[in-house]
């Protein structure tokens, strides 16, 4: 009997069009995603149809899938009592069980049938010939199966389930997709702080119902050759997962089928008590009130519009729907940005963004399913024989119920508003900005918000039933996400699309809101057409075809309608007109595979001459003339080159930024042989070769400026307050470097190129000749003027300073050696100034932005003394700190001058003392590039990055370590070891060890921090400042050759004492090495006299990776830290006093016992406890003592 | 007042629901009779600018009513078979909202119209109410007063009475005969009494076609001594329908009632009738079914 109902209703699904129309649109999807090569699957060395990215796009289509199961399952309940068949089938002898689990078996099996064409699809997928091979793996059936039976079929089972119970309950189609709805907002919160929260990431992986997280948690430090290879082990948090959600489904099936009755529901009472008021005096005989249906629009307006918006406000989907909107973006403003750790300052430019990410997607849910219910309400409710038959006018249905929709968004808007307030009061931070939030955030997405309710009416009022108007909206909701994804990226066509508005304090909207209303224009008069539309094709009586409506569509068309939509359409025409002249004509409009094809023929054309031996500048003038107002700037300078090579040079190379606005260069002696306007390459012969140590001078003139808007990339540097440009982006570059060539290795095939790009391997002495940033070292004479009320800064000692005809201008030498590459900045700066040791330090900041401005001071004074004690001498007499606008977030040193972002530390919130200090570490890191970069600079090959950047880091750890203590530096650890494991995995080319590095930020910045930290643990601090030293004094402002990284591994390998520390040193700087450090149940024994005998057996091993990421076992022979503690390490408020003791052991690998008699017992135990070395498994150095 | 002149509908299935129909209707009640699926509700809704015809032409008094449905819908007061309401709206909001949309813009006549027809239509006190929970003959009232909303000249109603106990049908009709006097009002039932109670001119619909106009004592007088009436088992019944034009058939006391249409006494115990509405509903019925 079960099997035959159960047979029953699969026959009955799968001839029911849902399940067709599952099929045809997963297949598409998953089709198109995986053979799509713009769809960034697996990625890097990853293939696209590597298990795991298949997986994960699997289980992404999971989400999206329950809508389609609940259509099948909650189908199962509710239809017997929509078509009233119910009691006819519950009146024969089954029972509920069959009734019921044979029906949803049924359905979910047709569920899962149809699920199947989503690992078919991929398959077919991967088999498509324009895919590049490289990209793709064999294709095995494990790695199928394994995503059908361990993700599809249970996710399906269990949604399907939970659904179910929830159609039982509610035995309406409407309040199940509320509950699913429901169900995906919060699995988006949980998902979202999931990932802000990663320390809790093992919890968050068993409560994610699809495995997604679990997924992610058990894959999470892999490699690439991992992923290629290997399927995820079925254990630890994705069995729980899957077992807890499979028994979770389990138990709302048996819910289902215990609360399910046969018997009808009975009708409610009605609330309302009985009136017993006396019947109305009335004249009955008396005449009615006549109607006068023509006076009565605004009446008719307003009532409409009420009656709508009460049957929104009043809808229990609503009060769902705001709820959840509310805890999404409450915990988003919560949890906040932050750094580090740190948190930021809710400031309106920094809580808008995030209100925006966080809270827009439920407006728009809104607007889509209430556009669906509104417009077909009459219908629904039979009311549109009644209403369509009295005399209100056409408009009167779709603008009422358009301005309900919008009024209904701009409240939610409000009210999202208030949330934010809310959090800021609980930030104590009461401070509200209303003008920006207006400004900023309620009139811009306000006016959004209407567009999206016009077009969702729009859609509804042409398709031929609501659930179409739905699909038809999220495939629009989806296409506005992939289409830029894929080239077509132009506001244009991109329905109700604007330009990107960044935000800041320092500039405000800046210039960017100009181009974003022309475009809220340009759509807002699109949006008027579609209402005039709507209002003409809008279904009155009961004809519900298009066609008949089309037709009488012109003829209505006469008055106004016509002249509305007509005066819009001018409008329409007008602006997009105005738009296009703006963005194509006065700038350039690219997509990214313009700007693709344009890396490919640059590097296709130029590479070649990346080698070429050329003269450096030694001497830069410059006259830099800010017009911030206009967003101009007019660059006047000159360069004394000179040959510092030991051959002549016959042609000189010079390269201009091809955006700028103009550029001259004048060069006697030289012959312009070749100008590329495209690239702004141009190449002179020299009429004489340049012998080595000959100089010749060159003069240019230039002009960056932005006219008009853009669609996207309005100018973030040259803006009217805080402007902050390079002399890369505004002067000439001798020379041919490889930046900003495409090193994506699937991208480069594409275009036709080597598949990788890799600097000069550290053999290559040749490459020796240019430092990494391609600027050698030169002295400077920089005058910089701007409007008045700002102040220009640029490198350098200022040496005059002048105010006339409303501008100020500053000059600015130094005879020091700085390196050709520096800032030139502008804005209403405050100063404060502190004179420490005979070196002025200063920060420049925006006036309200004075929070942490001490707190900087305080971390230059401490860097200037570890540093100057332990490096080297400090090359200037001043030090600047230059804020910049939220533009970017990160701050870059100059020569004395660190231009640092209004993101990071200004507006850090460092009110707590227990939070790490953030902006100290950065302040510290920058000022130790003071001296790792701007005394000595890398060459131009594998591991340049580590002289600069990894000892920058190093610097500030050691900053912080004087200053905190050993107890915050663990957090700080853990937090690059989890970076660095993470980031190995989308490692794109190779991984290299770190003395090779390719500038790959992982290593030289979290795996750097590591191996520095644990180095000067086991040589000593001193010894490693002494090798330090030793190379600053060889190569501080030496020209060519310049440093490599080997020269400071063997002034370390110069202070290794022991043949352990070599092979450490081995380890960390040749190698990638990865190890695996355990403790075992550690135990304690009470001995006679009140001692313990500790035990703690550990497991210990070494691997070494090759740079894809596969592991041989290599042999571990080291001293490693074994530790007693009475708290965890890391946890709560342990601190010294909980440590037993802490003893450095011989370890070799495999499993080892040690033993300890202690006089308290150890409640923890374990080796490595402080995480110094680099361990997938951190977690498991330290185990409890039994 | 309303004259339809040659309407015809056919649906998109092919289905053709009227067949070029042609009506003459004067002020006072006019009864559309007609069993389910005649074509009454799309004649309804055709006049009440609810669908357009695919021929034909509609007019009320001066008014097209296919090229200007506005204008009719100012003087318009229709309820359909079959409506709902919106979920939480109580009787006086919904009646309130109704005046509104059809052109009754001060809250004052508004206040005025409301209550006197929920008074008039016996909801004044249930007034509170959420309509969601009305009775069947209270919902219908309740479709009536919004119908009588600013003194239409053309009322329709179709099938108000299907689903009601007969208390409630009673009330209802009242209603309907109350406001009857001065305008024009169309009453389309199935249900035979409908009519004879209260209209003095009716018509039949039966598969889209008018088969038969008239006053319904003219039309019975016309029946007189043509119709006759036998009591037979149940087993004789196909033999009888054989032989005699049996236009109904009625179960009493566990025998066969059958009225057949024979211009003289067939005889064989058949015993003459007076004829009622009924008879001659059933006659026109029968003869239409034998035409088709």
């Amino acid at each position: 009997m079960f099997a035959r109902i159960a047979g029953f209703e699969l026959r009955y699904q799968m001839k029911n069009p849902i399940f067709w129309v599952a099929v045809i649109i997963f297949f598409l999807l998953a089709f198109g995603l995986t053979a799509a090569p713009v769809f960034p699957l697996g990625g890097g060395n990853v293939h696209r149809n590597a298990p795991v990215s298949l997986m994960r796009l699997q289980v992404a289509f999971n989400l999206f899938y329950m809508f389609i199961t609940t259509a099948f399952v909650a189908n199962v309940v509710v239809r017997d009592d929509e078509t009233g068949f119910g009691a006819m089938v519950r009146s024969t002898p089954i029972t509920r069980f069959q009734y019921l689990v044979g029906r949803f078996a049924g359905a979910a099996l047709a569920a899962a049938l149809a699920w199947l064409v989503i690992p078919i699809a991929m398959w077919f997928a991967s088999l498509m010939p324009w895919l590049d091979p490289d990209t793709l793996g064999p294709n095995g059936i494990g790695g199928y199966a394994y995503g059908f039976f361990v993700f599809g079929l249970p996710d399906i089972l269990v949604t399907a389930a939970i659904f179910f119970v929830a159609a039982t309950l509610t035995r309406s189609m409407m309040w199940t997709y509320v509950c699913v709805l429901a169900f995906a907002v919060a699995w988006y919160t949980l998902v979202s702080i999931g990932t802000q929260r990663p320390e809790y990431g093992d919890w968050f992986g068993i409560f994610e119902p699809f495995g997604a997280t679990a997924l992610g948690r058990t894959v999470r430090y892999w490699t690439p050759a991992e992923f290629n290879n290997l399927l995820p082990p079925l254990k630890g948090v994705l069995l729980i997962n899957r077992l807890l959600w499979l028994a979770i489904g389990a138990a709302c099936l048996a819910l289902a089928v215990n609360r399910y009755r046969f018997a009808e529901a009975g009708a409610k009472p009605d609330k309302a008590e009985q009136q017993d008021e006396p019947a109305l005096e009335s004249d009955a005989s008396a005449p009615l009130p006549e109607a006068r249906p023509g006076s009565a629009a605004w009446a008719q307006f307003r009532s409409r519009t009420a009656v709508e918006m009460k049957q929104v406000f009043r809808s229990p989907a609503f009060l769902v729907l705001m709820a959840l909107g509310a805890l999404n973006s409450g915990l988003g403003l919560w949890f906040g940005r932050d750094l580090f750790g740190t948190p930021t300052l809710p400031l309106a430019h920094v809580v808008i963004p995030v209100l925006r990410g966080s809270f827009f997607l439920f407006p728009v849910i809104i607007s889509i399913y209430y556009a669906g219910e509104l417009v077909w309400r009459e219908r629904d409710r039979r009311m549109h024989e009644i209403v369509d038959a009295t005399p209100l006018p056409d408009w009167a249905y779709v603008v009422p119920k358009t301005a309900a929709v919008s009024l209904v968004l701009i409240s939610t808007l409000v009210f999202s508003m208030v949330i934010a307030f809310g959090i800021n009061l609980g930030k104590e931070w009461p401070h509200f900005e209303l003008g920006k939030y207006l400004l900023w955030y309620l009139l811009p997405v306000g006016v959004e918000m209407v567009m999206y309710a016009i077009l969702a009416v729009f859609v509804q009022s042409l398709s031929p039933n609501k659930y179409v108007g739905w699909g038809v909206m999220v495939l629009f909701m989806v296409a506005t996400i992939v289409l830029p994804l894929l080239g077509f990226s132009h506001n244009l066509y991109l329905p109700l699309q604007t330009p990107n508005e960044p935000l800041s304090d320092m500039n405000g909207a800046g210039i960017y809101w100009i181009g974003a209303w022309w475009f809220r224009l340009y759509w807002i008069a699109f949006c008027i057409i579609l209402l005039v539309v709507s209002h003409l094709l809008w279904r009155r009586g009961t004809e519900t075809r298009l066609m008949p409506r089309l037709r009488r569509l012109p003829h209505r068309l006469n008055g106004s309608p016509g002249v509305i939509a007509g005066l819009a359409l001018l409008l329409f025409v007008g602006t997009g007109t105005w738009i296009f002249y703006n963005t194509n004509i006065l700038n350039h409009y690219r997509t990214i595979w313009d700007r693709e094809q344009f890396q490919a023929d640059y590097e296709k054309k130029y590479l070649k001459y990346v080698g070429l031996p050329q003269p450096t500048v030694s001497k830069v003038v410059l006259n830099v003339a800010l017009y911030p107002n206009r967003i101009d700037a007019l660059i006047h300078g000159s360069y004394v080159l000179t040959n510092l090579t030991q051959a002549a040079i016959p042609e000189v190379h010079v390269r201009t930024d091809p955006d700028l606005a103009s550029s001259q260069i004048v060069f006697p002696g030289a012959r312009l042989k070749s100008q590329d306007d495209r690239f702004g390459y141009r190449i002179y012969t020299l009429d004489r070769p340049m012998q080595p140590g000959e100089t010749r001078a060159m003069a240019f003139t230039t002009e960056r400026k932005q006219v008009g808007f853009r669609n996207s990339g309005n100018d973030t540097r040259l803006v009217t307050n805080g402007t902050f440009l390079n002399n890369f982006e505004i002067a000439p570059l001798i020379g041919m470097d490889r930046n900003g060539l495409l090193t994506d290795r699937a991208r480069r095939r594409r275009y036709g190129l080597p598949p990788e790009l890799r600097p000069a391997k550290l053999e290559d002495l040749s490459a020796t000749a240019h430092n990494y940033i391609h600027a050698g070292w030169t002295t400077s004479d920089i005058t910089v003027s701007t409007v008045a009320d700002q102040i220009p800064i640029a490198p350098g000692r200022q040496v005059s300073e002048t105010v006339a005809n409303g501008r100020r201008t500053a000059r600015f030498v130094s005879n020091v050696p700085i390196l050709d590459f520096f800032s030139i900045q502008s804005a209403r700066y405050a100063e404060r100034h502190r004179r420490y040791k005979g070196i002025d330090l200063t920060i420049y900041y925006h006036p309200p932005h004075d929070f942490n401005v001490d707190r900087m001071l305080n971390a230059l004074q401490y860097g200037l003394d570890y540093y100057q004690k332990n490096f080297g001498p400090y090359q200037f007499d001043q030090v600047r700190i230059l804020e910049f606008p939220d533009y970017a977030g990160f701050a870059q040193s100059f020569a004395n001058t660190i231009p640092y972002s209004e993101a990071i530390g200004f507006i850090a919130d460092t009110r707590d003392p227990d939070k790490i200090d953030a902006v100290t570490y950065v302040t510290a890191h920058e000022l130790g590039h003071q001296w790792w970069a701007h005394q000595i600079i890398g060459a131009d090959m594998q591991g340049s990055t580590m002289l600069s950047e990894t000892l920058a880091q190093y610097s500030a750890l050691m900053v912080m370590k004087h200053l905190y203590g050993e107890d915050q530096m663990r957090r700080f650890l853990k937090d690059e070891l989890d970076t660095y494991l993470r980031a190995r995995a989308t490692e794109g080319v190779e991984e290299q060890p770190l003395e090779r590095v390719e500038n790959q930020q992982y290593i030289h910045y979290n795996k750097g921090s590591l191996v520095m930290y644990l180095l000067q643990q086991r040589l000593g601090e001193d010894a490693v400042n002494r090798a330090l030293r030793t190379i600053l004094d060889k190569y501080k402002f030496k020209g060519a050759p310049y440093p490599r990284s080997i020269e400071l591994v063997d002034a370390f390998r110069k202070e290794a004492k022991t043949p352990e520390q070599q092979q450490l040193i081995t380890d960390l700087f040749e190698r990638i090495t990865i190890y695996d450090l355990k403790a075992i149940e550690p135990t304690a024994m009470l001995r006679p006299d009140g001692n313990w005998d500790v035990t703690v057996p550990v497991d210990t091993r070494k691997y070494y990776a090759s740079g894809k990421g596969a592991e041989t076992e290599a042999p571990l022979r080291d001293e490693i830290e074994v530790g007693l503690f009475t708290a965890m390490p890391g946890r709560g408020k342990f601190d010294r006093r909980n440590v037993i003791r802490i003893v450095r052991m011989p370890v070799h690998s495999g499993r080892q016992s040690f033993h300890f008699v202690t006089g308290v017992k150890p409640t923890y135990a374990g080796i490595d406890p402080y995480n110094f070395y680099i361990d997938r498994n951190s977690s498991d150095n330290v185990a409890p003592v039994k | 007042m309303l004259e339809l002149k040659d309407v015809s509908h056919v649906y998109p299935n092919g289905t053709r629901a009227l067949d070029h129909v042609t009506l003459s209707i004067p002020r006072g009640m006019f009864g559309l009779l007609g069993p389910n699926g005649a074509g009454k509700s799309t004649l309804m809704r055709t006049v009440a600018t609810l669908q357009t015809p695919t021929e034909g032409t509609v007019r009320f008094g001066d008014i097209d009513v296919i090229a200007d449905p506005e204008r009719l819908r100012r003087t318009l007061g229709y309820l359909p078979q079959d409506f709902g309401v919106y979920p939480r709206v109580s009787a006086y909001d919904m009646l309130d909202h109704m005046a509104v949309l059809k052109g009754i813009a001060s809250s004052g006549e508004r206040r005025t119209t409301v209550e006197r027809l929920l008074v008039q239509t016996n909801l004044w006190s249930v007034r509170k109410r959420a309509l969601a929970g009305f009775s069947g003959g209270m919902r219908q009232r309740f479709g009536i007063a919004q119908a009588l909303i600013g003194n239409p000249e053309l009322i329709i109603v179709d099938e108000p009475t299907a689903g009601l106990d007969p208390e409630e049908r009673n009330r209802f009709l009242n209603l309907l005969a109350e406001i009857g006097e001065h305008v024009v009002v169309i009453l389309s039932t199935h249900i035979v009494d409908d009519v004879s109670d209260l209209c003095p001119l009716m018509a039949v619909l039966a598969a889209g076609r008018i088969q038969l106009e008239g006053a319904p004592l003219a039309l019975i007088e016309k029946t007189r001594g043509r119709i006759w009436m036998k009591v037979i088992d149940r087993s004789e019944l196909e033999a009888a329908r054989e032989k005699y034009e049996v236009i109904s058939t009625r179960l009493f006391a566990g025998r066969t009632v059958i009225h057949v249409l024979a211009d003289k006494d067939p005889g064989e115990g058949f015993a003459a009738v007076e004829g009622g509405l009924a008879d001659v509903y059933f006659s026109t019925l029968a003869q239409s079914r034998r035409a088709a």
